[in-house]
C-alpha cells in the first residue's frame, strides 16, 4: 500500500492555518497567555525586590553614610575649634581640652572609615573620601608641631596652629560637607524612587487582567459554558496579587514619605544649623586668636549666626521645630534654640569686651567653664541638637523599616500567584481543547 | 530590567577583560600637595606705587618734643587727652615675630622689645602700662590702620621710610636693624646674591621684600602675612631661605638652632613707632617718652632681656629731629 506521502505545509503556513481553527487559537492563546503571566510574574516581582534593595540600602548604607560625614564635619570642625580654645588657654592646654582633641580626631578617623566603606562606586564622593583621608594626617601633624612649639614658649607654635586651621578650612571641612551633600542628595533620591509606582509592571498586570478577561468572554461565546474554573482561578490569582502589591506599595509610600518628612528632611536641617554652629564657634575662638580683626572671622560669624537664631525666615530651628514629628523632639529644638539666644548673648559680651580692650576677660567669656560661658551655650546647643539628631535618625529608620516590612512576602506570593495563575490558565484551556478531539 | 541589562553588560565586560589580566590600579597620589600658611601668594604684583615720585628727605629726623605732661594730666585739646579719656591705648603689633611683639604661649601675654615701647608710652599717658588695647595686625595693614585711626600707634618692627612719611609721621629711632638672609644650617647659600630663581620668604608690605625684588639675582618672592610663617615655610623645606631684618631673623633662629643667618647686613632698617599724619602733638609726646627711657635705663633693660642675645648695637640710637 503505498500512499503519498503528503508534502509538510511550511511553518508559516501551519501557524496560519491552525490560527484559523478555534482549536489552534486557543492553543495559541493558551501559549500566548502562560508567557504573558510568567513575564508579568517576574517583572513584578523583580520591581518588588528592586524596591526592597532600594529601602535596605537607604537603612544600611546612604543614611548610615550621610550620618557618617555630617560625624566627620562635626568632629573635625570641633577639632578644629577646641585646638584654637587650647590655644587660647595658654600654657600647657588643660587636659580636658587635649582629651576632647584626641577624642574629636579619633572620631573623624572611625566615621572616615565608615563612609570609604559605604561610598560605593560614586566617584564624587569617593574624591571627597579621598582628600579627607589624605589630608587628616597632615592636619594632626601640623597641630602637634604646634603643640612643641607652644611647649617651648615659640610663637611659630601659632603660625603652625594657623597653617593647620587654614588647611582645615579649605580642603577638609568642604570635602566633608560636599561628602554630606552628595549623600543627602543621594538619599533623597532613593527615597523617591522607592515611593514611584513600578509603572512596567502596572501595564503587564493591567493587560494581563484584559487578556484573561477577553480569553474567557471570547471561550463562554465559543462553547456556551459560562465559567472555566481555570481560568478563573488565574485571574483571581492575579487580581489577589494586584490588590496585595497595590496595598503594600501604598503603606510603603506612606512610611516613606513620613521617613522622608520626619526623619531625612528633618535631619538635614538640623545637621545644617549644626555645622553652620560649629563654623560660628571655630570663628568666635579664631578671632580672639587672631587678636584683632582677623580675616574676616566675625563677619563670617554674623551671617551664620542668622541662620540659626533670630525671626528671620532663614531660621534652620525654626524650620526643625516645625517639621519635628513628635512633642519630645519639638521640645528638645525649642530648648536648642534657647541656648542658641544664650550663645548669642555671651558672642555679643565677649565682642564688647574683646572691642573695649579687655581681651583677657573675653578670653575667659568665649572658652571659661562659668554658666553663662560661650564654650557652656555651646556645649549645650551642640547636646540639644545631638539630640535631636538622633530622634530624627531613629525616626528615618522606623519609618524606612515599616515601610520595608510592608512588602514581606510579597515577592514569593507575586511568584506564588503567577505560577498558580499559569496553572490555571493551562489546566482552563485544555479542558476546552480537549473537547475538540 | 536594569538588572538583566546590567547582568548583561558585566558579562559582556567579564569576558572582553579577561584577556588582558592585570592587576586592580591602587589609588595613586601623583603630587604631594604641601599645606601653605593662610595667604600666601608667590610673587605677588607690588602694590606700593614705584612710580610715585618720593621726595627725598631724612627718614630718621621726627618732631622735637616739648615738655612732657606729667602721666595722668594730658593738655585738654591734645591727642593724648583724647587717649586718658577713653581709658586705654590702642596699640597695633604684632603677636607673632619672636623677641618684638610676640605671645607667649605660656602665659598668654604679648611680649617683646616694641611691646616694652608701647608700655612705656602707656605708663606716661596712664602711669600705668598696663592701660592697653592691642590690635594685631600684619605688615601690609600698618598703614592703613593709622590712617583710617583704628589704632593711636604702630610700633612693629616699622621700618621709617620717605615713602612712608608721606602718609604717617614716625617718632624718632628707636633701634637700627638691616636686612640679612637666614638659611637652613646645612644649605650652601652663604648671601643674598645667591638667590637668584630660589623661593625666599618675607611678609607682605615690609621693607625687606621690596629689597628682594631690587636684588641683582632677583629671587621667587614668597609673601605672607606674618614672619613666623616664614619660619614655618623654611621649616617645611618649602623656600630655601628667609630675608628680613636680623633682629626678626635672630628671633627665628632662637626658635630653631637648625637656623643660621647668613651674608652682611645689606641695609639700614631705623624702626619708628607709627603715629597718625595729624597727631603731631602725639609724635613730640612719643619722642619725649623715648628720650626718657634712654635716659632712665628702661631701653638697655628691655635690650637685656630680648635683644642681648640677637647681637647688634647695644647703645639706643641717637634722636634726630627736624623740629
Amino acid at each position: 500500500m503505498v500512499t503519498a506521502v503528503p508534502e509538510r505545509p511550511p511553518v508559516l503556513g501551519r501557524v496560519t492555518r491552525s490560527a484559523r481553527t478555534t482549536p489552534g487559537r486557543l492553543s495559541a492563546a493558551a501559549v500566548g497567555l502562560v508567557l504573558l503571566t510568567l513575564l508579568t510574574g517576574v517583572f513584578a516581582a523583580l520591581a518588588v525586590q528592586d524596591k526592597r534593595d532600594t529601602l535596605d540600602d537607604l537603612v544600611q548604607h546612604r543614611e548610615p553614610l550621610a550620618a557618617a560625614a555630617q560625624q566627620i564635619f562635626r568632629s573635625l570642625s570641633d577639632a578644629d575649634a577646641t585646638a584654637a580654645s587650647a590655644f587660647l588657654s595658654g600654657g600647657v592646654e588643660p587636659e580636658g581640652l587635649r582629651s576632647r582633641y584626641e577624642f574629636d580626631l579619633l572620631q573623624a578617623g572611625a566615621a572616615l572609615g565608615k563612609a570609604s566603606s559605604d561610598v560605593g562606586d560614586d566617584a564624587l564622593a569617593a574624591d571627597q573620601v579621598s582628600v579627607l583621608s589624605q589630608q587628616l594626617p597632615v592636619y594632626s601633624g601640623l597641630v602637634e608641631t604646634a603643640r612643641s612649639n607652644n611647649r617651648q614658649g615659640f610663637p611659630a607654635g601659632a603660625a603652625y596652629l594657623r597653617e593647620a586651621s587654614g588647611l582645615m578650612r579649605s580642603k577638609l571641612l568642604p570635602a566633608a560637607e560636599k561628602l554630606y551633600q552628595i549623600n543627602y542628595g543621594r538619599l533623597d533620591g532613593e527615597q523617591e524612587s522607592a515611593k514611584e509606582v513600578p509603572w512596567v509592571s502596572v501595564v503587564l498586570v493591567v493587560a494581563l487582567l484584559a487578556t484573561l478577561v477577553l480569553t474567557q468572554r471570547y471561550l463562554t461565546r465559543k462553547t456556551n459554558r459560562l465559567l472555566n474554573i481555570g481560568l478563573v482561578t488565574a485571574t483571581l490569582a492575579v487580581a489577589l496579587a494586584l490588590i496585595w502589591s497595590a496595598v503594600a506599595l501604598f503603606v510603603l509610600s506612606t512610611h516613606v514619605g513620613d521617613a522622608e518628612r520626619n526623619g531625612a528632611q528633618q535631619v538635614d536641617v538640623l545637621v545644617q544649623a549644626r555645622i553652620n554652629s560649629l563654623k560660628c564657634r571655630a570663628d568666635e575662638t579664631l578671632t580672639l586668636v587672631a587678636r584683632g580683626d582677623g580675616p574676616g572671622y566675625e563677619k563670617e560669624w554674623a551671617q551664620l549666626a542668622a541662620t540659626f537664631t533670630g525671626d528671620g525666615q532663614g531660621n534652620l530651628l525654626a524650620r526643625a521645630k516645625d517639621l519635628a514629628a513628635n512633642d519630645d523632639l519639638a521640645g528638645e529644638v525649642q530648648l536648642a534654640v534657647q541656648n542658641a539666644d544664650e550663645w548669642v548673648a555671651a558672642h555679643r559680651k565677649i565682642r564688647e569686651l574683646d572691642d573695649g580692650g579687655q581681651y583677657e576677660e573675653a578670653v575667659k567669656v568665649a572658652i571659661g567653664d562659668a554658666p553663662d560661658s560661650a564654650a557652656s551655650a555651646f556645649a549645650k546647643l551642640d547636646k540639644n541638637l545631638i539630640a535631636a539628631l538622633d530622634a530624627g535618625r531613629a525616626e528615618f529608620f522606623t519609618q524606612t523599616t515599616k515601610a520595608g516590612n510592608a512588602l514581606t512576602g510579597l515577592v514569593l506570593g507575586i511568584a506564588v500567584l503567577a505560577v498558580v495563575a499559569a496553572a490555571g490558565i493551562t489546566v482552563g484551556i485544555r479542558e476546552r481543547l480537549r473537547e475538540y478531539r | 530590567m536594569e538588572k538583566l541589562a546590567g547582568l548583561v553588560m558585566v558579562l559582556l565586560l567579564a569576558a572582553g577583560c579577561a584577556s588582558s589580566g592585570k592587576p586592580v590600579d591602587l589609588a595613586t597620589v601623583t603630587s604631594v600637595d604641601e599645606p601653605q600658611p593662610v595667604g600666601v601668594e608667590i610673587n605677588p604684583p607690588t602694590t606700593s606705587g614705584a612710580a610715585s615720585q618720593v621726595p627725598q628727605c631724612d627718614p630718621t629726623a621726627s618732631l622735637r618734643p616739648g615738655t612732657q605732661p606729667q602721666p595722668g594730666a594730658m593738655p585738654a585739646g591734645s591727642t593724648m587727652r583724647a587717649i586718658q579719656d577713653r581709658g586705654r591705648l590702642i596699640a597695633g603689633v604684632d603677636q607673632n615675630t619672636f623677641l618684638f611683639g610676640f605671645r607667649n604661649p605660656t602665659s598668654n601675654a604679648l611680649e617683646g622689645f616694641d611691646i616694652d615701647r608701647v608700655r612705656d608710652v602707656a605708663a606716661a599717658i596712664f602711669g600705668d602700662p598696663n592701660k592697653v588695647q592691642y590690635k594685631v595686625i600684619t605688615s601690609a595693614e600698618r598703614i592703613d590702620a593709622l590712617k583710617k585711626g583704628e589704632v593711636d600707634i604702630v610700633v612693629r618692627t616699622m621700618t621709617a621710610t620717605c615713602e612712608r612719611w608721606a602718609d604717617i609721621n614716625f617718632s624718632t629711632t628707636y633701634y637700627v636693624a638691616g636686612q640679612r638672609v637666614a638659611v637652613d644650617r646645612s644649605s650652601a647659600i652663604t648671601g643674598i646674591d645667591q638667590l637668584g630663581g630660589k623661593r625666599v620668604c618675607a611678609a607682605k608690605g615690609s621693607t625687606s621684600i621690596a629689597k628682594l625684588r631690587q636684588s641683582a639675582a632677583p629671587p621667587e618672592v614668597v609673601a605672607v602675612d606674618n614672619w613666623s610663617d616664614c619660619l614655618v615655610m623654611l621649616q617645611q623645606g618649602q623656600v630655601v631661605a628667609v630675608s628680613t631684618d636680623d633682629t626678626i631673623l635672630a628671633g627665628m633662629v632662637a626658635q630653631d638652632p637648625n637656623v643660621k643667618m647668613v651674608g652682611p647686613r645689606f641695609t639700614d632698617e631705623p624702626y619708628g613707632i607709627g603715629i597718625p599724619k595729624q597727631n603731631q602733638d602725639m609724635v613730640r609726646f612719643v619722642n619725649g617718652v623715648l628720650e626718657r627711657s634712654t635716659a632712665n635705663g628702661s631701653w638697655a633693660t628691655s635690650y637685656g632681656k630680648w635683644l642681648a642675645q640677637a647681637g647688634g648695637a647695644a647703645t639706643p640710637p641717637v634722636a634726630r629731629y627736624r623740629d
